[in-house]
């Protein structure tokens, strides 16, 4: 016999539901937002060189699309929260680590098929750094673990400490990792150099972006969490993501630095 | 309740949700209708007549290509479809993330919006759906266009798949056992399966795209270690399954339709469901080399892979098999839903059987590129998918408006198509086996082909009138038709237990269920 859930946290809206349509503004301002953000900046600037239409476009997507998450995040928070995020975040996840997949698979391609590797033109990978980071991002994930495990025990100064040192972990692995690129960048390596510089700033600056998005999700949870206000299911929905991107960078630094 | 702008554009609903998808999808079908009238007037003849500038018929062939499937088709199954009937076939309010299922619908619409800039900016895409390198990346074309309007409604598609998993996992009303499901819910769980594992995959591969012509990587350069079958790899590791995204709901809304239509149990009903949608979507992931046969491979793999593509037709004949059992000593009806139902089960056979010769490597290397290809893919999943697509919103006409189509015009619409797409598409593949290749509009060089071309255009006509005569049934359905009760059809599913149109939060008191009750439990 199959177990709904959450028939109870539904049960209360059913006057709710019969009364009037349900609506939220936020979906579609974020929809504008992502829009105006991504797909119309890039094609002004490369496509069309029209880089003030770019920056236009962005100075107005930027603010509308952290408006729009503000809202939802507020909306979820004020009892209109689903309850089931951690469900869901695991079919995420499994879009997300497909997307991976098809980054490396691309790589190991190219790379077995070179006659030689890392082919002329790339410069010597550092070692000190990466291995600095994945110091960090490893123990931030343990220190999101900590955050977690206070929220639980309802002592909410050592969850938001604990967040906050996650986030300020995760903050440095992206601060490392733009330094590491204009090291890199410095000495003539860049994304167009030869084959593995196609490989190495793709797959670092796709994964850099998902540490960018995981902090965004903290800072998400740890601002209304200032106020006194959080989610549990948001809590560890975004924990399950940082993990994640932890677990990827395992494979980007061993197979793209390291072997 | 009088009409509020704000609740449909604001809207969370699934139901208001699934007709929005409905409006942009049916806005992406005339849009490519429009484009699929122009190929078909420049074709008439053999040289040039429509333009003189091949880079214009490319234009169309892209929009064509890329609405049909992206913008039309996907989206009216896992958007409007799956949206409109999931919830009310499980029992639930709502989907498990309204929120989020309304971001999914402004995504798609963003991507639309992306794909009909193609008109208006100059040097649209030009690149077919497919955007081969290294065409798509030496070309003055906008392929940046072409990865945006993927990624956009790719985004929209995985969101939708991580609701409705999430929806149909937890949401089922009290009592309701995964055997009691609808056929066309499990389709809509195993196509969003395979959205979720492979569309991310076409992600990557366009954004590649983008990163090489704009960024100077070297993805898909072989001057510098990159490799142009890498692109066609990773493309058609989602293309083909995204076949299947389509076959499973467009079969499983076929069955829903035949079953009320037939008022019949499934014939059955588990091995269509774990053998037929199961095995489909364990077999969707390894068949996709077969679209590289002539993209150079060792014998040993073609053979391989033919052996893997002629498997799948084993679970979809277990698809066929419970379809026309279901008709079986039923008491048919033959209202417009079920004769586009029935018609499917013509159609999606003779796209099912052209599809051997080409599983296998010796015939496809001769019939690759040519018109045989789009015959059969148009009988197989153009023209199947949409005329399920056509008979499920015929079918949910009276749900989702209140009021009854006319019969009489939906039996004109369906006649004049089904008669105009055999028109068409039938000596589409004959032109394929006198050698025609496709994505030519100027064909000179193959005058015997020019009687079959001037057919196919006049038959194109013939699809044109039918498709008027099926909007104006629905215009007239809305304006004019007569107030329809709860249940027109008699049938048992959940989604008729309630007032047509539904009410925000579907049923008053939601439906509980007995283990002997199911979605096709007829003579009872």
């Amino acid at each position: 016999m199959p177990r709904n859930t959450v028939e109870s946290s539904l049960a209360p809206e059913v006057e709710h539901f019969a009364l009037h349509w349900e609506t939220s503004v936020w979906p579609l301002v974020l929809g504008v937002g992502v829009l105006l953000v991504l797909p119309l900046p890039f094609s002004f600037h490369f496509v069309y060189q029209q880089s003030f239409l770019a920056v236009l476009c962005l100075g107005v997507g930027v603010p509308l699309t952290v408006v729009a998450i503000a809202g939802w995040v507020n909306e979820g928070l004020a009892g209109h929260g689903e309850g089931l995020s951690t469900p869901a975040m695991g079919w995420f996840i499994l879009a997300e680590a497909l997307l991976f997949l098809g980054f490396f698979a691309a790589y190991w391609v190219i790379r077995l098929s070179a006659p030689a590797w890392p082919p002329a033109g790339s410069v010597p990978m550092p070692t000190v750094i990466p291995a600095v980071m994945t110091v960090l991002l490893v123990s931030s994930s343990f220190t999101y673990y900590a955050a977690e495990a206070a929220h639980e025990k309802g002592r909410d100064d050592g969850f938001r400490a604990w967040l906050g040192v996650s986030i300020a972990l995760g903050a440095a692995f992206v601060g490392l990792s733009a330094y590491e690129w204009s090291d890199l960048m410095g000495q003539g390596f860049s994304i167009g150099t030869n084959a593995f510089g196609t490989s190495f700033y793709s797959i670092t600056g796709f994964h850099a972006s998902h540490v960018v998005v995981g902090l965004g999700v903290f800072l998400a949870i740890l601002l209304p969490a200032l106020g006194g206000r959080t989610s549990a299911g948001l809590i560890k929905a975004g924990g399950i993501y940082w993990h994640f991107v932890d677990i990827v960078w395992l494979f980007v630094v061993s197979q793209v630095y390291f072997l | 309740m009088a009409f509020s702008l704000k609740e449909w554009v604001f809207t969370t609903d699934h139901k208001r949700i699934g007709v929005l998808y409905l409006i942009g999808a049916l806005a992406a079908f005339a849009v490519a209708g429009i484009m699929a009238m122009l190929m078909r007037i420049e074709l008439h003849s053999p040289g040039p007549d429509l333009t003189s500038n091949p880079n214009d018929y490319n234009v169309w062939l892209y929009f064509h290509g890329a609405a049909m499937i992206l913008g039309f088709q996907i989206p009216a199954l896992l958007g409007y479809l799956a949206n409109y009937c999931v919830p009310l076939m499980i029992g639930a309010r709502d989907v498990a993330f309204p929120r989020l299922n309304a971001f999914s619908v402004w995504l798609f619409f963003g991507g639309i919006v992306m794909a009909l800039l193609t008109f208006v900016v100059p040097d649209p895409p030009d690149i077919m759906w497919t955007g081969y390198p290294p065409y798509s990346i030496k070309t003055a074309g906008n392929t940046a266009f072409y990865t945006f309007t993927v990624l956009l409604i790719g985004f929209s598609s995985i969101l939708g798949g991580i609701n409705f998993l999430t929806t149909v996992v937890y949401l089922r009303a009290p009592g309701l056992g995964w055997n009691q499901l609808n056929i066309f819910v499990w389709s809509i769980v195993a196509a969003f399966v395979i959205q979720l594992i492979f569309v991310p995959v076409l992600g990557v591969a366009v954004t590649m795209l983008s990163l090489d012509k704009y960024l100077g990587t070297h993805f898909f350069n072989p001057a510098n270690g990159g490799d142009v079958l890498i692109y066609q790899n990773l493309f058609w590791f989602y293309s083909h399954p995204a076949v299947y995204v389509i076959l499973l709901p467009f079969i499983g809304i076929t069955f829903d339709i035949i079953a009320t239509f037939a008022r019949n149990r499934v014939f059955n009903y588990k091995a269509a469901v774990y053998g037929g949608i199961g095995g489909v979507l364990l077999l969707s992931g390894e068949v996709w080399v077969h679209h590289l046969y002539t993209a150079g491979m060792p014998d040993w793999l073609r053979l391989g892979q033919m052996v893997s593509t002629l498997l799948i037709s084993v679970p979809v004949g277990l698809l066929m098999i419970s379809l026309l059992g279901t008709l079986y000593r039923g008491s048919i009806s033959f209202r417009t839903p079920n004769l586009y139902a029935l018609a499917v089960n013509f159609t999606f056979l003779i796209g099912g059987l052209t599809g051997i010769p080409l599983a296998m490597a010796p015939l496809d290397l001769n019939l690759s590129d040519t018109y045989f290809i789009p015959g059969h893919f148009h009988y197989v999943m153009a023209v199947s998918g949409t005329f399920a697509i056509f008979g499920a919103i015929y079918y949910l006409f009276p749900k989702m408006t209140g009021r009854m189509y006319s019969e009489v015009l939906g039996w004109t619409g369906f006649i004049l198509t089904f008669i105009g797409i055999n028109l068409v598409f039938f000596p589409m593949m004959i032109a394929g086996l006198y050698g025609m290749p496709r994505r030519y509009f100027d064909y000179e060089q193959f005058p015997q082909v020019a009687g079959l071309q001037l057919f196919m255009s006049l038959g194109s006509v013939v699809i044109l009138l039918g498709a008027i005569v099926i909007l104006w049934s629905w215009i007239h359905g809305l304006l004019k038709g007569a107030k329809a009760p709860d249940n027109p059809w008699g049938s048992k599913s959940l989604e008729w237990t309630t007032q047509s149109p539904p009410p925000p939060g579907n049923w008053v008191e939601v439906p509980k269920l007995s283990p002997d009750w199911g979605p096709y439990a007829y003579g009872k």
